[in-house]
């Protein structure tokens, strides 16, 4: 449906942009009233984002609005349809809520009005993504979350180790970049054109080889975005932000855009020989090592941060061997479960003061009810507990690479499965039972926000963990939604072995015990507890230096690139360019001349700044001359 | 009296001179008084927006040895790096902050005017004669306020040997075609294959030794280093748009084959400028150092771009020149700041400025974004189109490769930014106020274009029709026969 140029999604657009503008350019006078103005910017947004459900609904090509003429021959605009209309409502929704709660934790920061208009833009960012009709903004939509991520894991700037997370984040996200681009060059070289619309109708007849080109460029965007491997590592150190930005960017929206760039881009993958088996692949091996690493980690952000790459790893899987709908539904329920882990972990972190060690905490139940009951809500979402929303999502997942024909990817789903339920149910029993193990003089003093700012979107989001998969009942409803985007391509051919139940539920069922289990049994049991401090410390010495060392891979990554970079960087600066361009090449050149230019000597006084003033002043006398007389 | 695109030659031109007549003390007279006069230079070029295509014209030489005018004209690419060059003259003026500023200011309106000239010249002999004028200020701000005087004379016998390249091949043109009268004319006439590569290599030469190109850069980071702000600002800027205004007004325009033959060569520089200059930028410690080698890499870029011969990429190319002069200006000015709070430029001595400056902090963010490549700003929209046009053009492995120096500018930028404005601050630097409001109002007009231009280049669009024979340069280039026959 074309709309006309005032429209709601212009407006949806617009408004969070506004927000960031105003809270910037206002921010001294706002004070405490910046975090109120950006949440009901956001939350405009949101009704914005609702009242454009009927349109939506009743248009299975979306809504669109053509802006203007980017550059010759590359138009753009906004597209609202069905998918993006999915990631509407995280962004603005589960991102409202993560704005009122930060309203709560910025509280009486040096520079709170500048994280609320980071926050504000980082929204307007995820919109352009999201809303483009087109790779020119969907890139540029990349770019722009890339440095409200930036930004907002920068924010306390005084912190080395913050700003060293933040560099890592921004130069593995422009490496993604450019392989966008390289795929925008394929692109427009092949279909002439940079609009969805117009590419996926010939995708086609694209030939092979370059389909699979850009398909992969696009992957690289995808895997640095949403740090699958082997662009992952920026996502732990991230951390180092705020907790509502881990909550909003690194967990719910951004490192989703991975996600939705290859579900957007499905037409280009369906035609791209090899393209989708690399997807897979990679997205199984990130679920895996990512809950892998998720076992040997300490900092309660950080457990959720290699939980949030293996749980991208799933989404990335399922997408990847063509179940669409089934990675998109485990996207939509892991904002909602992820978010409300980590705004938990927040009320945890505020209240003790800034410590994020599992081994210092425990026995929190009884002391933070509302974040115990909301992060267990969550936790048995994510490690699939029957009926609550991970696991509608997950299983819909890894059924779907069985019935793709994906047997090994089924395993390493399975298998991560089982990590998962144990690396989780582990940092639950460290951290909320037993007896406190922490430092009593650590505890926090409130100031004049009431508790509620932080305890009713954490609580809110807690309960939509356990219901917001019941969205995909009662008979797939997720896949009937997006059907018109997908064109029920992503319908497996035919039922796996044994059928989901079978084949699936109840692997993953055993999964979940065997994961479970072995954490009671190590954590949980009264006899654990009694020892815990002990044990803990007994443990973390005896973790096996791989995982503790992350594989090694950030010493990987800087042995092939960083380390003959900076070689590179120092031979061309200390010796090709002074000892060998300028000596030989211009010097000795000139020294030749100058014994030429003995000969031509008498002729000159030498004084070339009057030369020079002379040949200005005649030049200028008859410009003058010209000018005035004739 | 005389035609308004004329002033916009000589408004800057005899009023620099006039400055001398102001009393020797006043400083704060003499910075108004630049202020006011290139404020009213920028209010006159974009007056001439009104009649894209005007043109005024008055003999020099009749007949022998050649025919020659002083010939100018606007068009709308002339009138796009005139623009810019005029916002960037009134940023410099605004901030200027240096000894005998009524001299200083002088020479810094004489810069714009002979700059003003070369552009909007329409006669080969009046480019020339602007070409080699414009060194002639610079060569005295380096001499008089600049960082010792051994970088200005480098600076001025390696362009003057460029000057002098470029006036041998325009004198040997107009011997050949009869006349010099032929920028931007619609037939103009090719000369035999014979003389015609000679000629261009003067011409590429002059244009090449000016941008800078690889192998031909090494006068250029001691020149802006030297130079104190803004002066850095608007010759790295603007000054080195001429070489590329030059290949693209009159390398298209006069020598369609020639440019056609020796692009290989040309772009093959481009690239190797690219990455070289963007390893050189990751090493070295002083600000303007890294400025003067990312200047390197980006104008590399834009030979890759001219030299694909392909209409989007020319359009990419007007948008990155426009962007790279916006933003190096920006950057050039903030590094000045900051070497006046701090008394030092060396990246390793900095730290956490933004702290204590936020408004510094904050322009030096936006100039660096920029300046890397963030998209939706002026310098990614320009790179994304000429890279899609050298992809475009069947170049795919060049348009590849130039990739890599998109992330080194990312890893050099965030060097100098995240050391100079995040990070705990140094105990022992001084602790100074962040940016005046005039400091901020310096840069904001830069910023808004580069968002401008980053949102919407097709602005560009109108200015890259003015760059002639592009597709038929190649078209052309097959049978040789076409100079051939219409000589």
């Amino acid at each position: 449906m074309e709309s006309s140029v005032i429209s709601w999604p212009l407006i949806v657009w617009l408004l969070p942009i506004a927000g960031a503008v105003a809270i910037w350019a206002c921010g001294p006078l706002l004070r405490r009233f910046a975090g109120p103005l950006a949440c009901a910017v956001i939350g405009a947004a949101f009704v914005g984002t609702l009242a454009l459900w009927p349109a939506v609904a009743a248009q299975p090509a979306g809504v669109h609005v053509t802006m203007f003429t980017w550059a010759p021959g590359i138009t753009v605009g906004l597209l609202v349809d069905r998918l993006s209309f999915i990631w509407l409502t995280i962004i603005t929704g589960v991102g409202f809520l993560i704005h009122v709660y930060a309203i709560g934790y910025m509280e009486g920061d040096r520079a709170e009005a500048r994280f609320f208009a980071y926050l504000n833009f980082f929204i307007f960012a995820m919109l352009t993504l999201v809303m483009a009709d087109n790779f020119v903004f969907l890139l540029v939509g990349w770019g722009l979350v890339g440095l409200a991520s930036f930004w907002l894991i920068g924010f306390w700037i005084e912190r080395p180790i913050a700003v060293e997370a933040a560099r890592k984040a921004f130069v593995m996200n422009v490496v993604g970049d450019v392989g966008i681009m390289l795929a925008i060059f394929a692109l427009f070289a092949t279909f002439g054109s940079l609009s969805y619309a117009d590419v996926f109708a010939k995708a086609a007849q694209g030939p092979g080889p370059v389909m699979t080109l850009i398909a992969l460029g696009l992957l690289a965007g995808a895997c640095a975005k949403s740090a699958q491997l082997p662009l992952h590592t920026w996502l732990p150190d991230a951390m180092e932000g705020p907790t509502p930005v881990s909550a909003l960017i690194h967990a719910a929206t951004m490192v989703t855009a991975g996600v939705y760039l290859v579900a957007r881009c499905w037409p280009i993958y369906q035609h791209a020989p090899g393209a989708m088996e690399t997807v897979g692949v990679i997205g199984a091996l990130t679920a895996l090592a990512g809950a892998v690493l998720g076992v040997v980690q300490w900092d309660i952000k950080r457990i959720l941060a290699y939980s949030t790459m293996s749980q991208i790893g799933y989404m990335i899987m399922g997408v990847g061997v063509g179940a669409y709908s089934a990675g998109v539904l485990h996207f939509y329920t892991h904002a909602f479960f992820k978010a409300c882990l980590f705004l938990a972990s927040g009320v945890i972190i505020h209240n003790l003061a800034g410590e994020q060690d599992v081994r210092k905490m425990g026995g929190l139940a009884k002391r933070m009810p509302v974040a115990f009951w909301s992060m267990l809500a969550a936790t048995c979402a994510i490690i699939g507990v029957p009926l609550f929303s991970g696991w509608v999502s997950k299983d819909a997942v890894v059924y779907q690479t069985l019935a793709h024909g994906h047997p090994v990817l089924w395993l390493l789903g399975v298998a991560a499965a089982a990590l998962t339920a144990y690396y989780m149910s582990r940092m639950m029993w460290v951290t909320f039972a037993g007896s406190f193990r922490g430092d009593e003089h650590g505890a926090h003093a409130h100031g004049h926000v009431p508790a509620w700012v932080m305890g009713l979107p954490v609580a809110l989001l807690g309960a939509g963990s356990v219901v917001i998969g019941w969205l995909n009942w009662p008979h797939e409803g997720f896949a009937e939604f997006l059907a018109p985007i997908f064109g029920g391509t992503d319908v497996a051919p035919a039922a796996a072995w044994g059928g989901e139940f079978l084949s699936t539920q109840i692997p993953l069922f055993i999964a979940l015990i065997v994961g479970a289990g072995i954490a009671y049994l190590q954590y949980g049991t009264a006899g654990a507890l009694a020892q815990a401090p002990a044990r803990l410390e007994r443990e973390a010495a005896a973790q096996p230096a791989f995982l503790v060392k992350l594989y090694y891979w950030n010493e990987l990554l800087d042995a092939l690139f960083v380390t003959p970079a900076r070689a590179l960087a120092a031979l061309c600066a200390r010796i090709i360019d002074p000892k060998l361009i300028d000596a030989v090449l211009v010097r000795d050149v000139a020294t030749d001349a100058g014994v030429l230019g003995l000969l031509f000597r008498r002729w000159q006084s030498g004084l070339v700044r009057t030369y020079a003033l002379t040949l200005l002043c005649g030049a200028a006398a008859i410009i003058v001359y010209i000018a005035v007389v004739r | 009296m005389a035609d308004s695109l004329l002033w916009v030659v000589l408004l800057p031109i005899v009023l620099g001179f006039a400055m001398f007549a102001l009393p020797k003390a006043g400083d704060g007279i003499a910075r108004g008084t630049g202020i006011v006069v290139s404020a009213a230079e920028l209010l006159l070029v974009a007056l001439q927006y009104g009649r894209v295509g005007h043109q005024v014209s008055y003999p020099w030489f009749t007949d022998s040895p050649w025919t020659a005018a002083f010939h100018f004209g606007s068009s709308q690419i002339a009138l796009l790096f005139c623009a810019m060059l005029a916002l960037i003259t009134l940023a410099a003026a605004i901030v200027t902050n240096v000894q005998r500023e009524r001299d200083f200011m002088a020479q810094m309106l004489l810069l714009e005017g002979t700059m003003m000239g070369l552009f909007l010249a329409r006669d080969l002999l009046v480019f020339a004669l602007f070409w080699d004028a414009m060194l002639v200020p610079v060569f005295i701000m380096l001499v008089n306020w600049g960082e010792g005087t051994a970088a200005a004379w480098r600076f001025l016998i390696y362009n003057g040997t460029a000057g002098l390249g470029l006036l041998l091949a325009t004198a040997a043109y107009g011997i050949l075609a009869g006349t010099t009268d032929v920028i931007g004319a619609a037939h103009a006439q090719s000369l035999a294959a014979g003389a015609a590569w000679w000629i261009f290599v003067g011409f590429a030469f002059s244009y090449a030794v000016k941008t800078p190109l690889f192998p031909f850069h090494t006068w250029m980071p001691d020149t802006y280093t030297a130079s104190p702000a803004p002066l850095a600002a608007v010759i790295s800027s603007v000054q080195s748009k001429s070489g590329i205004f030059g290949f693209l007004v009159i390398g298209f325009g006069l020598f369609p084959q020639e440019m056609h033959r020796w692009a290989p060569l040309l772009s093959l520089l481009g690239l190797i400028a690219m990455i070289y200059g963007a390893l050189v930028a990751m090493w070295h410690d002083d600000a303007k150092r890294v400025l003067a080698y990312s200047s390197l890499s980006h104008l590399g870029l834009l030979f890759l771009g001219i030299l694909s011969f392909n209409q989007l990429a020319i359009v990419g190319v007007l948008v990155y020149a426009v962007a790279h002069g916006l933003f190096n200006a920006v950057m050039f000015l903030v590094v000045g700041y900051v070497e006046q709070r701090e008394e030092t430029r060396a990246i390793s001595r900095l730290g956490g400025l933004g702290i204590n400056n936020p408004k510094l902090g904050g322009a030096m963010m936006v100039g660096s974004m920029a300046l890397l490549g963030l998209p939706g700003l002026a310098g990614f929209a320009g790179e994304l189109l000429i890279l899609i046009g050298v992809w475009g053009s069947g170049q795919h492995w060049y348009a590849a490769i130039a990739l890599i120096p998109i992330v080194l500018a990312a890893v050099y930028m965030l060097r100098v930014l995240l050391k100079v404005v995040w990070g705990p601050e140094v105990q022992d630097l001084p602790v100074r106020p962040d940016l005046a409001w005039w400091e901020i109002v310096a840069v904001a007009p830069l910023a808004a274009a580069l968002l401008l231009f980053g949102l919407w280049p097709n602005l560009a669009a109108p200015a890259a029709h003015d760059v002639v024979n592009v597709a038929a340069s190649v078209a052309a280039a097959a049978p040789a026969t076409v100079s051939e026959a219409s000589h």
